[in-house]
């Protein structure tokens, strides 16, 4: 069932650390990042290899991190500190210069903690959390400019605009194809479920770009093949589930497993980690200005507080995807500790409870000591879902 | 001192003493007399606020009994007017903004609001309630953070108030907290009050940027912004028009408390002998925050008389009330909570600093010039705010200042910030002063917790 590209791209993945040690050799310099507001376009058209760093679902590396930042701090953080003290980890261990953002301050205090134990060379994109303003606009462009300064001496070479041009008009094309293919994971008949889209996006924060669009064109070319124009509709007995909340990094699998495993299918997310940063990103020009305001002007991450809940884009997003998708409940994932996500979980429940819409909120770390409680939930959730809609098509 | 089955009185053998010394100051241009202090503390407070008066040490809170201190008896004066105060502000039209703690408050007293950090907001929802022994004050306290707990999340350390401003306790109109490194819940406790049911409250976050933003021409600018925006919100609740001389002058106001504060720590660590309690030095070092009373002059005057008090307690080699020989001087970091000073006392420590709330106490906003940019630029500066190496470097300095014998830090429960750096902080600490150091984690707020002071004790004796 599987289809043949996503073979391909399991191949690449495998061959890919090889690659980079061997470009490191040859003099390229790769910048492994993490955050929601770094535009990546700088990054590759500076020729610096991006790779988007941090992994979860490993309790060990967990603890080892723990060593370092604090057990008050969230799991996903733990564990990217782990990966730089065990150092075994092959993007790590090629990883020239990290940037990190602040627009979690968890992680920009990961930035400091990695900086300080590790005497890795970190740069920092200061964000501003009053976003919407003009002014944090600005102030933004600046740290953006500055930013791009410092990668530029890394690089030892200037940005070329032209360049730059060329690199944002491949990245729009690589999240057309993400969008695209998500409405083709959400379909009836997917050839193609959540999760491996899911894992197809992973894939892009280790694969060069240029391969990355081909490999997802050629993803798109086997859908449209198989499955046609895609259409999104609810099917009998499905229990369709929209995954909101907190990061869910390359293997976390937890959640997602266990609402399988209970029949429950998801159909799509808002995660940070998953379609969101594709999602809305209009560069209204080639400069860094442009990238800048464009960046700013996407679906803000949780961690930007936004004071007026009738106006929140992040809120309208979430409810627009639900229809999109027409998921029938939501399962909001928090990591404890996760506070920009955890702190809006009831507020996020009562807002999707005035339009019908069940949130389940699951909050848990990497251990499995919760496996079977968190399934037990799962469980009844999906099994409510499939009744609801049972009750819905008979009245 | 006078203390009958565990509650405090002041004594009469004092009374003569202090009803010589300062008025205490207030912003409208009113005065409290020594008279009427006395007054308060000797015949109404006993009754309207038991709890106040519990003379456990296990009640961090507890009166100092220090009593020939005249700014401390004053100071506890202050606190439990705080109901009676705000009241009378509200009803004069003055806005009551809730901010952070460890945050300059020039702007807000600028624009003629009155700026009350959680603790503050705290004891005026606390002063509502007359006639609770510690034990009800505990479980009313208890049960008004749970209603923040069911709202926001159980993880959340800082509520923001949420408990107090939300059920209508305290009729605050504003939350404009700044969004400094030093705690991520402030920011995310004032986002949750958009969905509270109070819809009056206004809401605004004066936005601190982060990474060397004190080197930064548009990090400064953009926070000038921020206070230009903050305060014309304040305006928007007076109707008033703040000027640039306005926040000028209440520059000066606030630096003449700065720098008191900081003559007076001055004094206090190059005393041979502590000549305060470690509650009370608290307590004073801290009154050059501007804040702690909701009245700026009113710290100010307190600050004014309390200098000379420890000059001449220095002089003499006097010892603070209950201060133990050859105390082992501890240096407190981390975030917004502090040990139980009685009880390290008890065991022969004292407190002799700490970072939380010191940081902008001792950064000077210049005078001259743009008022806006120069607050912004000051505040960017904290040294609570910076980088690892610069932040432990200030606090070394702190440390070698008030001699400390070893450093403790400490941070609250679910605090992702502060516990984020406190290994790399004390790390950096010990490598470059040399002096021992121990993390703890504090509970949940309570009149008790013995483990963590079961650690601070064997850390004291330790350094014995």
């Amino acid at each position: 069932m599987a289809l043949k590209t996503l073979e391909i791209i399991k191949k690449r993945l495998e061959e890919r650390p090889k690659e980079i040690e061997k470009a490191r050799r040859e003099g390229q310099k790769v910048v492994g990042w993490q955050g929601y507001n770094i535009p990546e376009e700088i990054i590759y058209a500076l020729g610096l290899i991006p790779v988007r760093i941090g992994v979860g679902g490993d309790d060990r590396m967990v603890e080892i991190g723990a060593r370092y930042i604090s057990t008050k701090n969230c799991v996903f953080v733990r564990e990217t500190v782990g990966l730089f003290a065990e150092n075994n980890d092959p993007y790590v261990q090629n990883t020239d210069i990290l940037a990190f953002d602040a627009t979690c301050l968890q992680t920009y205090r990961t930035a400091e903690i990695i900086q300080y134990y590790f005497n890795k060379e970190v740069l920092i994109l200061g964000v501003p959390r009053n976003f919407y303003w003009p002014e944090a606009k600005v102030y933004f462009t600046k740290e953006v400019e500055y930013f791009t300064r410092r990668l530029e001496k890394q690089a030892g070479k200037k940005l070329n605009y032209q360049i730059l041009a060329d690199t944002i008009g491949l990245y729009d094309r690589i999240r057309n194809a993400i969008v695209t293919i998500y409405t083709y994971q959400a379909a009836a008949g997917n050839y193609l479920s959540w999760e491996e889209t899911y894992d197809l996006i992973h894939a892009g924060y280790y694969l060069d770009r240029r391969e990355y669009l081909s490999l997802l064109e050629q993803v798109l070319a086997e859908l449209r093949e198989k499955q046609g124009q895609p259409f999104i509709e609810a099917v009998e007995g499905e229990a369709r589930i929209f995954l909101s909340g907190s990061v869910l990094p390359p293997g976390d699998k937890k959640l997602i497993k266990i609402i399988q495993e209970v029949g429950g299918r998801i159909v799509g997310d808002d995660l940070w980690s998953g379609l969101i940063p594709y999602l809305d990103v209009k560069i209204p020009e080639n400069s860094l200005q442009g990238l800048a305001v464009g960046y700013l002007n996407r679906t803000p991450h949780g961690a930007l507080p936004y004071l007026d809940l009738d106006t929140d884009r992040r809120i309208k997003r979430l409810k627009e995807l639900i229809q999109t998708f027409k998921a029938q409940g939501v399962i909001y994932h928090t990591l404890r500790y996760c506070d920009p996500y955890t702190f809006k979980a009831k507020e996020t429940k009562d807002i999707l409870q005035k339009e019908g819409i069940p949130l389940l909120e699951i909050h848990t770390e990497y251990a499995g000591s919760d496996l079977e409680a968190i399934r037990t939930r799962v469980e009844a959730f999906v099994e409510m879902l499939k009744n609801r809609y049972d009750e819905e098509v008979a009245v | 001192m006078s203390v009958s089955g565990n509650v405090f009185r002041y004594p009469e053998e004092i009374r003569d003493d202090f009803l010589q010394t300062a008025d205490i100051q207030f912003r409208d241009g009113s005065k409290a007399s020594p008279a009427e202090v006395w007054h308060y503390l000797t015949e109404i407070g006993p009754k309207k606020y038991p709890h106040i008066y519990d003379y456990s040490n296990y009640y961090g809170r507890k009166i100092s009994g220090d009593v020939t201190l005249p700014f401390s008896l004053k100071h506890n004066y202050l606190i439990m007017t705080m109901d009676e105060r705000m009241t009378k502000a509200k009803q004069n039209g003055i806005p009551v903004v809730f901010v952070q703690g460890g945050q300059s408050v020039d702007p807000y007293y600028a624009a003629g609001a009155i700026a009350l950090r959680p603790a503050s907001v705290g004891i005026w929802a606390s002063c509502q309630h007359e006639g609770l022994n510690l034990n009800q004050e505990e479980v009313r306290r208890a049960n008004q953070k749970e209603k923040a707990y069911r709202a926001i999340s159980f993880e959340v350390c800082q509520s923001a108030g949420y408990e107090n401003i939300q059920e209508g306790t305290v009729p605050v109109d504003m939350i404009a907290p700044y969004s400094c490194l030093r705690c991520s819940d402030v920011s995310y406790g004032l986002e949750a009050h958009r969905h509270g049911k109070r819809k009056d409250v206004k809401l605004f976050l004066a936005d601190y940027p982060l990474d060397h933003q004190k080197d930064k021409e548009w990090a400064i600018t953009y926070f000038a912004e921020n206070i230009r925006r903050l305060i014309e919100s304040i305006d928007e609740l007076t109707g008033g028009k703040t000027t640039a001389e306005d926040l000028r002058k209440e520059i000066k106001l606030h630096n003449e408390g700065r720098r008191l504060a900081m003559e007076i720590a001055d004094l206090w660590w190059s005393a041979e002998v502590p000549p305060t309690n470690g509650k009370d030095r608290r307590d004073l070092f801290q009154m050059g925050g501007m804040e702690l009373h909701g009245d700026p002059e009113a710290s100010l005057s307190l600050l004014r008389e309390a200098k000379g008090y420890i000059a001449e307690r220095v002089k003499k080699g006097q010892k603070g009330f209950g201060v133990s020989d050859n105390p082992v001087r501890i240096f407190v970091c981390g975030s917004c909570v502090f040990p139980n000073e009685y009880r390290i006392e008890e065991v022969g420590g004292i407190v002799v600093g700490n970072d939380n709330h010191w940081s902008d106490i001792t950064t000077i906003v210049e005078e001259d010039g743009d008022p806006f940019y120069n607050l912004a630029k000051a505040v960017l500066s904290y040294p609570y705010e910076q980088s690892i190496k610069e932040r432990a470097k200030w606090t070394v300095e702190q440390i070698k200042r008030s001699r400390a014998d070893g450093v403790l830090f400490l941070y609250n429960w679910g605090c992702n910030t502060q516990s984020a750096v406190a290994r790399a902080l004390v790390d950096e600490i010990k490598r470059e002063s040399g002096v021992p150091t121990l993390i703890i984690e504090h509970e949940q707020q309570g009149t008790q917790s013995e483990q963590l002071q079961n650690r601070v004790n064997a850390f004291v004796e330790m350094l014995k």
